[in-house]
């Protein structure tokens, strides 16, 4: 078993986990060496340690899965058995999901070093982003409700600091206070969707709510149910009705929050959703409403995209369009389905991450968001905004990038399952999109209006994180063979 | 289930209440107020359920309770460090003046 072993065998944690906790607990202490013994990058040098370390973890926790029999790792905490105590259980998916995040946290990190080194208030940050993963890889790995709602909390709180770190202007401040607000009110209603599903089985473990509750009777308390969890989830996931604090949290947090926000929390959000709504409805119960809603998100987010000035307002409402298109594979409720929503999960978390860091080091370089300001400053900056481009095009789904071969199996799935206007939807939106991908294109190519402007080169870590993750989106777009296979087994 | 009946619809008219406060107020500290109101109405419909699904007093949803009640203190505590950041910048606590970002 892969797991940290506590306290003589009575706490249990996955060891992936173990290394991000144990990380984000010591960063203090780390800290305060780096400060008072000024050994310059003791901070960085050990976020690069634990980061590695996760991934090594989630490598070693994949190989011991494809050794296992049944695809399933039940680690007991508290050594209770599992109905009384909580307990996480590893299986592909949680695999898939905490691999997505320990890589794009990786590159996140190693961009951090050069974007945030201006700041103050380092060890904060750095401990409350390996929080922050923590929480995602927790929710990845959880087994039961609580569990879920514990490493739920801890990501939302890590990243309500995260998003008004920068306390000392006024926009991160408003939009972390809106963050919190709504977000504290969906953790509510994901507290009583877990006291209802108590009620109706008398547990939280999945496994057995899946047991009890599939194929149950209709009743009106699972309209009840379902709402809340639709509310409880969908806050952190930005479906539309429930996006607002979206576009105002993502420009404000510093870039590599707004990558890690964009490219991986809001997927945990669509994560838990998938995993719940799976588990104890019959497919055919959810499918009209989610699939409802998979249009009105993508329509309504690409359509205000279109009107934003900001680059990086921009590309927080090409997220939730994102996620518009990630519920079609959920709607469809077939395995195949799936398969191409936790693709296309892992994918954006390629294409946004490296969209929100290169745009960030055009930000970070030029000191203005705005587009039309931007003009001509893709000609000073060639590598980072080349990346920009890979990652827009990719956004966009254009073949020979990552983003094309998701979007495909998303829309060829909602033709299998009959719901052949869901993917023309998909397909006449995405092609919309392309609209205001090709706008930012344009601002950053043309000439620039006057001369006096000058922008130097991102500082070379940067670029080479940009660049990696380029490359990447277009070898995955090449070759997805072993990425699909692992989506496949996933699913 | 005629026990349980005064406790749901009192769940119900808390969250009824919570939400209103969230809808109407404009004082950040009351809209908090509001959050915690909303928590506590699941708090008080896990421990009324906990009476009924296994014929007793089941103590899994009371730690279940105690530990969410931890969290959302976290939550509100939070919440409170940046309702103090946002007087610093605004000078006030109303809600409304918060207007700079927009959609």
């Amino acid at each position: 078993m892969v797991a940290l072993d506590l306290l003589t065998q009575t706490v249990r944690i996955p060891l992936p986990l173990a290394a991000l906790l144990l990380g984000g607990l010591t960063m203090p202490i780390i800290g305060l060496l780096a400060e008072r013994a000024a050994l310059g990058r003791l901070r960085e040098a050990w976020m690069f340690v634990v980061t590695a370390a996760d991934l090594g973890a989630i490598y070693l926790l994949y190989q011991q899965l494809k050794a296992d029999a049944d695809g399933i790792l039940v680690v007991h905490l508290w050594g209770q058995r599992p109905p009384l105590g909580g307990c996480f259980e590893v299986d592909a998916l949680s695999v898939f999901m905490s691999g997505s995040i320990a890589f794009l946290g990786f590159l996140a990190a190693l961009y951090s070093f050069n974007y945030m080194e201006k700041e103050s208030r380092l060890t904060e940050y750095y401990a409350l982003v390996l929080l922050m993963m923590a929480g995602m890889t927790g929710i990845a790995m959880a087994g039961d409700f609580f569990t879920l709602f514990i490493f739920w909390e801890l990501m939302s709180l890590s990243s309500y600091v995260l998003v008004a770190f920068l306390k000392s202007r006024w926009g991160p401040i408003e939009a972390g206070f809106k963050y919190l607000l709504m977000s504290a009110t969906a953790g509510a209603f994901l507290l009583l969707s877990m006291s209802f599903l108590y009620g109706m089985a008398g547990t939280l473990n999945f496994a057995l709510l899946a047991n009890g509750l599939r194929g149950a009777e209709v009743t009106p308390w699972m309209f009840v149910l379902f709402s809340t969890v639709i509310v409880g989830f969908g806050v952190k996931a930005a479906i539309v009705p429930l996006h607002t604090w979206l576009p105002d949290a993502h420009p404000e947090a510093p870039s590599p929050i707004s990558a890690l926000l964009s490219g991986i929390v809001i997927e945990t959000g669509l994560y838990g959703l998938t995993r719940v709504l799976y588990l104890i409805f019959e497919p055919g119960f959810f499918r009209m409403s989610i699939a409802a809603l998979a249009v009105l998100t993508m329509t309504l987010a690409n359509v205000t995209a279109l009107l934003q000035q900001d680059i990086k307002r921009l590309l927080a409402y090409s997220s939730i369009a994102q996620i518009g298109y990630m519920l079609i594979g959920v709607s469809t409720g077939t395995a195949y389905g799936v398969m191409g929503t936790f693709l296309h999960v892992f994918n954006h978390s390629l294409m946004k991450g490296l969209a929100f860091l290169s745009s960030g080091s055009i930000v970070h370089r030029a000191d203005t968001r705005d587009i039309p300001s931007l003009r001509g400053v893709g000609r000073m900056m060639p590598y980072t905004t080349f990346t920009l481009f890979v990652a827009l095009l990719g956004l966009g789904g254009v073949p020979a990038t990552n983003g094309f071969i998701s979007k495909f199996i998303l829309f060829n799935s909602a033709i299998g399952s009959g719901m052949v206007w869901l993917a023309v939807a998909g397909v006449l939106n995405s092609a919309f999109s392309m609209a205001y991908y090709l706008r930012v294109m344009k601002a950053l190519f043309a000439r620039p209006e006057s001369e006096g402007l000058e922008v130097r080169e991102a500082p070379t870590l940067m670029v080479a994180v940009t660049v990696v993750m380029a490359a990447l989106i277009v070898v995955l777009g090449l070759y997805p063979a072993p990425v699909i296979g692992l989506a496949e087994r996933a699913s | 289930m005629e026990l349980l009946m005064p406790f749901l619809i009192s769940v119900a008219l808390l969250f009824i209440i919570g939400l209103m406060c969230l809808m109407v107020k404009r004082d950040m500290v009351r809209l908090l107020i509001g959050v915690e109101i909303l928590f506590n109405a699941a708090n008080l419909n896990f421990v009324a359920l906990s009476t009924q699904v296994s014929g007793f007093v089941d103590p899994f949803a009371h730690s279940v309770v105690m530990m969410a009640i931890v969290l959302d203190g976290c939550v509100i505590a939070v919440g409170l460090a940046m309702a103090l950041n946002v007087y610093k910048h605004y000078k006030t606590l109303d809600i409304r003046k918060l207007r700079r970002l927009r959609w």
